[in-house]
């Protein structure tokens, strides 16, 4: 009996604590809830994966919930055809790369003017910076169209459905959340030391060269981050890249999103496919989906830092 | 001789100008692409779309035909398309349902994953997980398989109830719990800047809260959310413009069909981007002036303000002792004189 009115106090001091956030009873709570709502984040790819591994009969069945008891590659092999991969993912490759090249390029001078000149309003500019990432992208888009059709036709050159009309908005800093990729980097060259430019300069560098030599070279890291969210973020762009390039070249979100209509006038020619009456089943549309998010997912897995820390630099939480 | 010249002249061109000058206008060879892109792209086709929403637009062997016809546009949109306004309406209580949840679930994780935490790398890598995966294709497949909804709600004995009294709440509901686990992926971002701002929180004011006998609760309220407030209004003037740019959103679909539709022609279209944005300034004005930080324009100014006053009402108090100081050993000084 004493033992246990001796226990009691110490009990009650390891689940509640001194205060309630070092109890026992609070952090079972937290981690409980937090992996709670973690699968609530990751439910839609756990079902995705699920999908994609089962076969036309474990579709149906209903006693299966998650694991599939036929697992079957063919939803796989039928979404990889359908995509025309490895192409597809080529493609997708090349442009994405291509704009956030152009994207990283063009916000680094931006950024590196804004945060080590002084010019006329440039309080203003910089609000437009802002404003430019809150403007829906559908009121500037119709012009944007209109002039890139009009130069299509004047020019005789086809620009419509190639790389060209993003890669213009990329070069002139109006690319897809240009003003994020700018804040990162206004927001890196501003810890950077004036007095490094300073010494360059007495020692006879331009103002290029001060750029090129000193500042480029030392945000390496940055300048990293912000190619890797411009990628990503141009891999997986529909809307704009939907109305300049449509289906004349074959990408990797766009080839999802037409999936189903490609799927139906594939679909005889594709071996392995089920033959005769079927119905378009879940698994090929999961497996076609796990496909198109893959190279993202895999690159997520080896620089996940550079991507949480990047979003950090943009010091929109105040330094 | 003359390379002499030469550098006289350079010389004699930099003393006119200035150092400062100098440095402003390559300042501005390194702002000019993006200054020239953004007037070409964003500023001037922003406004262009006005006066295209005004017109009706026609694409002839000449190149784009605009002639003006009034509020016409305007009115097809609102009027006599039927599915645009209800579009819109959806768009806009998906706005006002979602963007709060988001924000508040962000804002809950930050919190709890804030201080003391053993796993929060993991977690965070896990909620980031999602920026870096969606896009509208993939939110429309997996919406589509129904991969996306936890449970069914209208089987819940509470819902029922809800659906008895008001069957638009109910639909709300249902609405928000269909597409629970997509809604939480936009608060990625969210999640990380709270996170973020929480640990540079200085954590004696929390300890001094604490001395004075403030509950956790408290603390909460009147130190942390104050504090990241301003936090609070960019995460969700974030949320509000990302939650347009997908397939949530139903509006951004009708305006990309409107572009290729050549019979309405491109007027309509701009009518209807038009009528889109402008909702979209009034929720994120709302948004702002919601979170405006408004401790700044009172609290710290009056301080110091009062602080001041106070200090030269001490000065003149001062200066006017010394002053009588002065008076009377003059006054002092002169009567001994006189004796």
């Amino acid at each position: 009996m004493e033992s246990i009115k001796r226990f009691i106090p110490i009990l009650k001091k390891k689940l509640l604590g001194h205060n309630i956030s070092d109890g026992l009873i609070y952090k079972t709570a937290v981690y409980v809830l937090l992996i709670a709502i973690a699968y609530v984040f990751l439910y839609p790819l756990f079902r995705m994966v699920s999908y994609s591994f089962m076969s036309t009969k474990d579709i149906i069945n209903p006693e299966i919930d998650w694991l599939p008891i036929h697992p079957t590659l063919l939803n796989l092999k039928i979404a990889w055809e359908v995509m025309s991969m490895p192409w597809t993912l080529l493609n997708s490759m090349w442009f994405a790369g291509t704009l956030a090249l152009a994207q990283t390029l063009i916000s680094a001078l931006t950024g590196y003017a804004f945060a080590r000149y002084e010019f006329k309003f440039k309080n203003f500019w910089f609000m437009m910076v802002l404003l430019s990432f809150v403007i829906p992208i559908p009121v500037v888009l119709i012009p944007r169209w209109m002039m890139f059709s009009s130069a299509q036709n004047i020019l005789q050159f086809k620009i419509i459905g190639t790389v060209i009309p993003q890669l213009l908005l990329a070069i002139a800093g109006q690319g897809v959340y240009s003003a994020i990729l700018i804040l990162i980097f206004y927001n890196f060259f501003k810890m950077i030391p004036v007095v490094l430019d300073e010494a360059a300069k007495i020692d006879g560098a331009s103002n290029f060269q001060v750029f090129y030599h000193i500042i480029l070279k030392m945000s390496v890291p940055t300048i990293i981050t912000v190619f890797l969210f411009a990628f990503v973020w141009n891999y997986n762009e529909t809307y704009v890249t939907g109305t300049f390039v449509r289906q004349a070249l074959k990408l990797m979100p766009g080839q999802l999103g037409l999936f189903d209509s490609i799927f139906s006038d594939k679909v005889a020619v594709i071996p392995g496919a089920p033959g005769g009456v079927f119905r378009l089943s879940e698994s090929y549309k999961m497996a076609a989906t796990m496909i198109t998010m893959a190279p993202m997912m895999i690159m997520y897995f080896f620089v996940q830092k550079q991507f949480v820390e990047g979003i950090e630099k943009t010091g929109i939480t105040g330094e | 001789m003359k390379k002499e010249a030469k550098i006289k002249k350079v010389k004699k061109s930099k003393k006119n100008k200035g150092f400062k000058e100098i440095s402003n206008r390559s300042g501005y060879k390194f702002f000019m692409p993006w200054l020239i892109g953004f007037i070409i792209f964003t500023a001037f086709p922003f406004i262009y779309t006005i006066y295209l929403s005004f017109s009706s637009v026609r694409l002839t062997v000449l190149g784009w035909e605009t002639t003006f016809n009034g509020i016409a546009n305007y009115v097809t949109a609102l009027l006599r398309n039927t599915s645009y306004t209800p579009a819109l309406v959806q768009f806009f209580l998906a706005e006002v349902i979602y963007v709060p949840v988001i924000i508040t679930v962000a804002l809950i994780l930050a919190i709890l994953m804030n201080g003391d935490f053993k796993f929060r790398t993991l977690f965070r890598v896990i909620y980031f997980l999602p920026v870096i995966v969606i896009s509208g294709s993939v939110m429309t497949q997996l919406m589509s398989t129904g991969s996306v909804q936890i449970g069914n709600v209208r089987g819940v004995f509470i819902f029922q109830i809800l659906e008895s009294y008001s069957p638009i709440l109910a639909d709300l509901v249902i609405f928000l719990f269909n597409n629970f686990a997509i809604v939480l992926w936009f608060s990625g971002i969210p999640i990380v800047l709270f996170l973020n701002g929480l640990q540079k929180i200085n954590t004696q004011l929390f300890e001094a809260a604490q001395i004075d006998g403030a509950t956790g609760w408290q603390i909460l309220w009147k130190i942390t959310l104050p504090i990241i407030r301003p936090i609070i209004l960019v995460s969700t003037i974030f949320t509000i413009v990302q939650l347009g740019m997908f397939p949530i959103n139903p509006v951004y679909g009708m305006i990309q069909n409107a572009i290729f539709d050549t019979v309405a022609g491109l007027g309509l279209a701009s009518a209807y981007a038009w009528i889109y944005s402008f909702l979209v300034l009034i929720l994120l004005g709302v948004a702002f002036l919601l979170l405006k930080d408004h401790s700044k324009d009172y609290a710290y100014v009056d301080v110091v303000r009062l602080q001041n006053e106070k200090l030269e009402k001490m000065r003149k108090r001062v200066r006017r002792q010394q002053e009588w100081n002065a008076f009377f050993r003059k006054q002092k000084g002169v009567k001994h004189g006189k004796h």
